[in-house]
Order: structure tokens, then sequence, then C-alpha cells
């Protein structure tokens, strides 16, 4: 455009136009200023430059009054018209330039060719503006997948982290909607909705929605009613799926259309960093619930050990013991030996069904209410009438206890007992010959107007009393053969005339001896009395 | 969450405070545009849009948001920008708007410095 100006009926000042080119700020100015030539030219009263938007006309430059801002490019009737690569060149009124001379007009005219080589460069413009848009919108994309993957190597609060894995997936992805789902008792519940509603449950088989995730079909029709268009994608790790991510009707600037192939891959870096999210929520969660189970069990535990006596009460003419060993670090045996009014001794040792932690509860309920009725009662049947019903009435129903109950007058040898479902005792007379401590009711627990019986017999010298537990007797060997009563007569027969300290650590020896190695598959509980000779 | 957007004025001397709540999307980008082309006719050539109730843009909402700052520069006019969350901030300067469009931290020091 230096120099020479062109010859024509409108002698344009060429100097004020090379200004205005050369001036970066000065383009639009430049346009309507050729605009403004051009109309005066070919005597128009209105003209513009519009750049064709795939069907759109939006325009850029326009002199004069009366051109709308956008129309499509097949409704400019009433408009005269001069097609460009990329664009018009609109003008009223139509009749300005016959449709003849249009193409003349484009082909001769200098200011018209200049026009069209504006549009270019504004086209172009536009193309480098959008292009430079989508590479610093992947760059965005890049920053959030970075930051989400930050926040979830920092933070364990699933709330706020599942809600900001939606929001940028819903923003990035230019969603209207979208929906965060976890995996639930097999069920995927609703746990974040953006926009909307969605179905607060999914059926995890349900074809239609397998079929849906892997792109193959539509979604179910109650995954995001309302929403045309819909894209899912699983949150998997590497145990499992965990849940689902879904958004809903891609937005653009003429309306909602459907997601592209690269929206499907973005979708998926979220929702993989949502499944980890997810994984190490559950493993901060499992972990916390293990400290405090493990908190709980040796709170338990310490509790159990304050509840069993700390050594056995000193009876003239009688050596007395109590061993305890549970399966688990809490258990449902349960011992105990206490002097009781008048001189006499109680021997308790019970059996609370099941074990770990709910037995060891028992327990200490138990000890609490025998040592207030020892307290209150005499001893007979009244007592554990008593106690059956406060078990009936503060414990599970599936819960029992099993107890053998004995008051022992040293001054005279005479052994009152109650057995309630429990394994019978054994007392190794002096001679060999053994009595047995049978049941004389039901286990504790069962029915609230239970009765028990209570007998009696007489300790002699050299008579040796042993109470325990199942978990004695039950041992397994390795060929499921139990260690018995039998075997634990023989035994005490055998080594009778031991020290009870020795004795009492004798027995539970031997039947692991029995057991060949074999984890303690129950709690272990042993009481030996033995009158002097 | 608010998800469709809603905008209110305060008109104030010479300035021009666009409060939104919601989402900046196709809509809401639509929305706000409406109100700022509204209050140019009126004359005010400062404005300043307070985000504070806005916790998700998308790129159509910025495509219009761009609109309106290339519209307040062709008329020697100032847009600002309050009370983004970061992660708006953050985009908003990946994706040039803070270059022609100031970002404040709080609508007070937006109100003082813009008109500066």
């Amino acid at each position: 455009m230096a120099g020479t100006a062109p010859a024509g009926p409108v002698q344009p000042a060429w100097d004020e136009l090379l200004a205005l080119f050369r001036d970066e700020a000065g383009e639009r100015q430049l346009l309507e200023r050729l605009l403004d030539l051009w109309r005066r030219e070919h005597g128009a009263k209105a003209a513009g430059l519009y750049l064709d938007h795939s069907g759109t006309l939006e325009r850029e430059a326009a002199v004069g009054d009366g051109l709308p801002h956008v129309v499509e490019a097949g409704s400019t009737d009433g408009l005269g018209s001069l097609r460009f690569p990329g664009g018009r060149l609109l003008f009223s009124p139509p009749g300005t330039l016959a449709p003849q001379a249009a193409d003349r007009a484009a082909a001769s005219d200098p200011l018209t060719l200049l026009l069209a080589a504006s549009l270019k460069s504004c086209r172009l413009k536009q193309e480098l503006k959008e292009q430079q848009f989508q590479v610093n919108y992947r760059v965005v994309e890049l920053e959030a997948l970075y930051d989400v993957g930050l926040a979830v190597a920092s933070t364990l609060d699933l709330d706020r982290l599942s809600e900001e894995i939606l929001l940028r997936a819903v923003s990035l992805l230019d969603a209207r909607r979208g929906a965060l789902y976890l995996l639930e008792d097999g069920r995927y519940r609703l746990d974040r909705i953006f926009g909307g509603e969605a179905a607060d449950w999914l059926a995890a088989d349900d074809p239609g929605l397998h079929a849906f995730l892997a792109g193959a079909s539509e979604a179910p029709a109650s995954l995001l009613p309302g929403a045309r268009y819909l894209l899912g994608v699983p949150i998997e790790v590497e145990s499992g799926r965990r849940g689902l991510l879904v958004v809903g009707d891609k937005e653009s600037r003429r309306g909602v259309g459907p997601f592209l192939t690269s929206d499907r891959r973005t979708l998926s870096l979220f929702a993989n960093q949502a499944a980890l999210a997810l994984e190490n929520a559950r493993l901060h969660l499992q972990a916390l619930e293990k400290e405090r189970l493990e908190r709980e069990m040796h709170l338990a535990s310490e509790i159990q050990r304050q509840i069993l006596p700390k050594g056995a009460p000193s009876v003239p003419g009688f050596d007395l013991v109590g061993w305890y060993r549970p399966a688990r670090q809490v258990g449902g045996d349960y011992y105990d030996l206490f002097p009781v009014r008048g001189g006499r001794i109680g021997l308790v040792v019970g059996d609370v069904s099941g074990k770990g932690m709910p037995a060891a509860l028992m327990v200490s309920t138990l000890h609490s209410a025998l040592r207030l009725l020892f307290d209150h009662l005499e001893f007979g049947p009244l007592l554990l009438e008593r106690l059956n019903r406060h078990i009936v009435e503060s414990s599970a129903s599936n819960k029992f206890i099993t107890m053998l109950l004995a008051e022992m007058d040293p001054r005279t040898g005479v052994l009152h007992y109650m057995n309630a479902g429990h394994n019978p005792g054994i007392l190794l007379r002096h001679d060999g010959s053994v009595d047995q401590l049978g049941a004389g009711g039901l286990p504790l627990g069962l029915m609230p107007a239970a009765r028990f019986q209570s007998r009696a017999l007489t300790l002699e010298p050299g008579d040796l009393l042993c109470i325990y537990t199942d978990g004695i007797t039950e041992a397994e060997s390795q060929d499921e053969e139990e260690f018995g009563m039998g075997r634990l007569i023989d035994l005490l027969r055998r080594e009778r005339h031991r020290p009870l300290q020795e004795l009492v650590e004798v027995i539970p020896q031997i039947v692991g001896e029995h057991s060949q190695g074999l984890p303690q598959g129950d709690d272990q509980t042993l009481v030996l009395m033995r009158r002097d000779l | 969450m608010t998800e469709t957007l809603s905008v209110t004025v305060d008109r104030r001397d010479g300035l021009a405070v666009i409060y939104t709540e919601g989402y900046i999307n196709n809509q809401g980008g639509e929305e706000i545009a409406k109100v700022a082309y509204k209050l140019l006719e009126e004359g005010y050539k400062v404005l300043l849009l307070n985000l504070a109730g806005t916790k998700i843009v998308n790129s159509i909402g910025i495509s219009i948001l761009i609109e309106i700052i290339e519209k307040m520069l062709e008329i020697d006019g100032k847009l600002g920008f309050c009370c983004l969350t970061p992660t708006i901030e953050k985009t908003f300067h990946i994706m040039g708007l803070a270059q022609y469009a100031p970002i404040y931290s709080d609508e007070a020091s937006a109100v003082a410095q813009i008109r500066a």
C-alpha cells in the first residue's frame, strides 16, 4: 500500500490508510475507513465486513446504519452480498451493485480487493486466537489434573476431594451436569451431583450401565434424567471398581452436543484421581479402625487382667490356684477365687459363649454381678437364679454362660456347688477314684425362670479338685481328636503329687502337646484345689 | 451448590459491581454479558466482576468474559475481577484474562484500585 494512489471516483487518503495500517491499535479504524471508502465509491448507505463461522456471519466492522451484528449465511435477503474467502461483504441497499456487477467489482476494484485481504487477515487472526485459546485450555486441563493429584496426595478429606474432582471434570469438559457415584453394598450410591437430578442408586450388575460405560450404548434413562448427551467412566483401583464419574450435555456457543473421544480420555484421568483418593481414604479409615480396635482390645485385656484374681486366697489346710489363657487378646472364660463371709471360700469358673470383645464385655458384667450377689445372699439356688435373671435382662439373646460355682468351708472341707450347664468338675479322691461335679441346671442367660440345684460333697485330706473350661478338654489334635475328660483324669492321677503351682502349668503344656502345634482354639481356664494331707 | 447463574448489580459513582452466583458457563456468561453491555449503554466505563459466589467456570464462560474484556478495551473502559477461588484465578492467568483485566483479592481493594 505504499506510494501511488489508484485512479477512481474516490481518492483514498493513502497516507491516512498507511498510518492506520501501521498502528496496531488502528485495525478496526482501518477496516471502517476502507468500508466507508467502498460505500462512497459504490453509493451504498451501509457496508459491513462479516466472518463466516460455520454458516453464521458475524460482523467484524461496519459503517452506516441497519446492518445486523449476526446473520445466517442463508438469510441475507434484503442485503447485498459479496462473497469473499472466509466471509462476506454485506451492504445496503442491495441494489447498490447489480448481481452481474458484483463479480466484476470483486475482481477489479482495489478497495474491494483490500477489503477481501483484510477479511482474510481477520480470519487468520481469529483462527490463531482460537488455537491459542485451545492450547491455553489444555494447559488449564493439565494444571487441574496436577492440582487434583496434589490434593489427593495431601488430604484424606473424601468429601472435599469428591467435590473438587466432580467440579473440575464438569468445567473442563464444558459439561452442564455431572455426578459421582460410589460403590456400596453391591450398588452405586449417588455421592455428589452438579446440575439437575440423578438416580440415587444404580444397580452394579445392570448390563445397560456396563455397555454405556464401555461407550457401546446410550446411558440408562434414570442416570441423569433430562440430559441428552452423557459420558461416563468407571472409577477403578487394582482391587476392583469403586464408583462412576458421569457428565452430561457438552456445551458450545450454540447449545449442547455430544462429548468427544478426547473427553472420554480426560474424564478417565479424573476418574483415576478419584480412584486414588477413594483408595487412600479407605486404607486410612481401615488403619484408623484397626488402631481403634487394637486400643480397645488392649484396654479390654487390661480390664480383664484387673478382674482376674491376683492370687488365690490363703486357705488353712488347703492349696488353691487358678490359671487362665485366652485364645485371643481378650476372652470369654472367667474364674474367681475369693473369701466369703464366715471364713468360707468362693470358687467360680465360667465360660461365656462367643469370643473376643463381646464375650469379654459379658465377663465384666458377670464379675460385678456375682460379687454383689455373694455379698448379699447365702450360697444356694436363689443366688444363681438372681444371677441368671440379670444375665437374661442385660445381654443379647444369643449369649449364655456356663458356670460352676462353689463355696467351701475349710473347717469342714464341705464343698457346696452349683453347675449351670458347665463341664463336670473332677474330684480326684486320695484313693484314685473320681467323683464328678455334674450339671444341676441350664446355662445362665437362656431362660429367665431357670432353676438350679445345689449339691455338696466333702474334700478329704489328699483329695484334688479340678474345675476347668472346655478349652482344655475340647482341644483338638491334628487328627481332630479331642483331649477329652479321660485324658485329663489320667493326667491328674499321674501328676497329682506335684505342687499345684507346677500342676497348673503342666496341664496346659500337655494339652498343647496333644494339639501338636495347632493354635489355641478356645480360652482355657483351670482352678485346682487340694486338701492337705 | 447453585448451578444456574444469577447476577446482581451495585451501581456506584462511576463504577458498577457485578456479583455472580453460580456456574459461569454458556448461559452464565451470556447473562453477565447482557448485564455488562447494558451498563456500558448506561455510561459506565469501569466494571468490577465479583465472583465470590462462583466456584466453577468453563471454557465457554471464559470465552464470553474475554469478549467482554475486548469490548471494554475498545471503548477505553476498565474491567477487573475480585474474590476468585484459587482455581479460577489460576485459570484466568493461564487463559490470559489477567493480562487485560486485573484480579484483586477482595472487593474493597478492587474498588480502591480499579479507578486509579
